[in-house]
């Protein structure tokens, strides 16, 4: 837990994990009736006019339409839709993970939780190509369902936001399906038990989203960069990274495209130089 | 020593509970205790009446404006929330979550119940729909279903002025033709109607006299509907009367005492 907490007030650094879960929870405020983003965080509706869809639900509902000519109407929304994400995700690569999705926030609390209780072992062996295939079995499945596969029944995102949006309606006395409401938590609960047991295991390995924007980390704009000679080797860097990203091996080379990065400025705020060695830099 | 006989909870010292636990415990029982009243009290106010057309069912699902077919709309639809936010915003509420049923269509939005939460045609969740799953169209052009009226139960129908559901209608002229007799004003809702029920909840008999269908349900029932329209407008004076003051009125009345359905 000591390594956890990372004093920034004597760097005047701000705080970047205070930052991003106000930059999550202004994406939870339209269930305060602040509408800055409407919808599941797979299709959404910024600031009431900018539609947006995730990479990998426009891929699978591309798929499940089993359509993959642009003619028509329909199609060219869905791809002005996912045009946005694309931009703003080779401008900032995998941040979506640490900064916006809100499972990670709900990851953490277990992740405190687990720490109360016992310090478990995090170290799994499954290959991080193992998403990739998901990937592909997922895509298959929605071809073979004419379904959204993962996004439709599967998807932390849409059962998150489908189990809020049931809180929300049921206590405004507003008709709600309970079998949605039932079945959307169980899935939640399902991933927390996950979370609880291989800590990570979905973010690192197996979460389709994610490897769809990791894939932009290696071109994004956004990305770890080292400053030389001084590094202590204390490798608190890795130790805080809960993503795995092996940053003290790579230490001595100019920068890091880890396609498991998402930027959550942990190995920043927790190096011992406090942000002179490790940096998070946008552009050349 | 005298402290814990005072308390009055003494058993959960001994089981090992401190303080902030108990709290904990005793707020989540109050909160699933007062949800579930909160529920079970809901339940008691809604009285359910037998809706019109009780041998016709909807045939399908009713899905929101400017949807696509339902194989392309399945396919494209990714249950984001969009529309049912974006309905709820606009106060209709009338989108839902599709629960049981078709486990395809699970998650994907749908609308569930014409006669508490019609479509107001506001055509705000086709504009925002991200997939491309609701197209942008005119609210002319809305294909959701057809509504229905049941002859026996409609006022109109039945010795009575009433016009409400040609009042509530957002279509107005275009959609109601009117065949006035001294059998009342007798409503019909021609093909060009789009299903978006709102006669259905201004219908002032107990549980409507209006039922939508899908376009589908339509086309096949279409020629039966047709012939009854027929046959009631070329009914002598006395096997109308036979029909309106034995069979229909005593129907009419008896949902008419039924409790209102919340006007909200």
């Amino acid at each position: 837990m000591s390594i956890d907490r990372v004093d920034s007030k004597r760097t005047g650094l701000i705080k970047l994990s205070k930052l991003r879960r106000f930059v999550m929870l202004l994406f939870l405020m339209q269930f305060l009736k602040i509408k800055v983003l409407v919808g599941g965080l797979t299709g959404s509706l910024a600031v009431w006019f900018v539609r947006l869809i995730d990479v990998f639900a426009y891929f699978e509902s591309l798929f499940a339409s089993r359509d993959f000519t642009t003619r028509g109407g329909e199609v060219t929304v869905a791809l002005v839709s996912v045009l946005p994400i694309i931009g703003i995700y080779l401008v900032f690569g995998r941040a979506f993970c640490g900064w916006i999705c809100p499972m990670d926030f709900l990851f953490e609390i277990m992740d405190r939780m687990r720490v109360r209780i016992q310090r478990k072992e995090t170290t799994f062996k499954i290959p991080l190509e193992t998403g990739y295939v998901f990937i592909l079995i997922f895509l298959l499945a929605s071809m073979l369902s004419e379904v959204p596969f993962f996004t439709n029944y599967l998807s932390h995102l849409t059962n998150l936001f489908r189990f809020l949006t049931g809180v929300f309606f049921i206590s405004f006395a507003l008709p709600f399906s309970p079998v949605v409401l039932v079945y959307s938590g169980g899935i939640i609960m399902l991933f927390l038990g996950l979370e609880y047991l291989k800590p990570r295991l979905w973010c690192r390995v197996l979460c389709p989203v994610g490897k769809i924007y990791g894939a932009f980390n290696k071109i994004s704009l956004l990305s770890l960069r080292f400053s030389e000679g001084e590094c202590g080797e204390c490798s608190l860097c890795d130790q805080v990274c809960y993503m795995g990203v092996k940053i003290a091996q790579n230490i001595d080379r100019p920068g890091l495209r880890d396609t498991n990065c998402i930027y959550c400025g942990r190995c920043v705020e927790g190096c011992e130089t406090k942000g002179r060695l490790i940096k998070m830099k946008i552009g050349g | 020593m005298f402290t814990s006989a005072l308390c009055p909870f003494k058993f959960l010292l001994r089981t090992g509970v401190t303080r902030r636990e108990f709290l904990k415990i005793s707020i989540i029982a109050v909160t699933l205790f007062g949800s579930s009243g909160g529920c079970s009290l809901k339940k008691g106010i809604h009285e359910e009446a037998t809706g019109p057309l009780p041998d016709i069912d909807i045939g399908g699902i009713i899905r929101p404006p400017g949807a696509l077919p339902e194989r392309e709309f399945r396919a494209k639809c990714i249950s984001c929330g969009v529309c049912v936010n974006v309905c709820h915003v606009m106060k209709y509420d009338a989108i839902q979550i599709m629960g049981t049923g078709d486990i395809k269509s699970f998650g994907t939005p749908y609308i569930k119940d014409m006669r508490d939460f019609p479509c107001g045609l506001c055509m705000e969740c086709p504009r925002h729909c991200p997939t491309g799953a609701l197209r942008k169209i005119e609210k002319e052009k809305v294909a959701m279903g057809q509504a229905l009226i049941d002859f026996g139960l409609c006022f109109g129908w039945n010795g009575d002025v009433c016009l409400s559901c040609s009042k509530a209608c957002p279509l107005g002229a275009k959609v109601f033709d009117f065949y006035n007799s001294e059998w009342g004003n007798q409503p019909f809702i021609n093909e060009d109607c789009v299903g978006c029920g709102l006669c259905v909840k201004y219908c002032p008999l107990g549980g409507s006299a209006v039922k939508v269908v899908t376009k589908n349900k339509y086309s096949e029932i279409r020629s039966w509907y047709l012939d009854e329209f027929r046959r009631l407008r070329e009914l002598s004076q006395d096997e109308r009367y036979a029909i309106v003051y034995s069979r229909n009125m005593p129907e009419i009345t008896a949902r008419g005492r039924l409790v209102e359905r919340e006007y909200r």
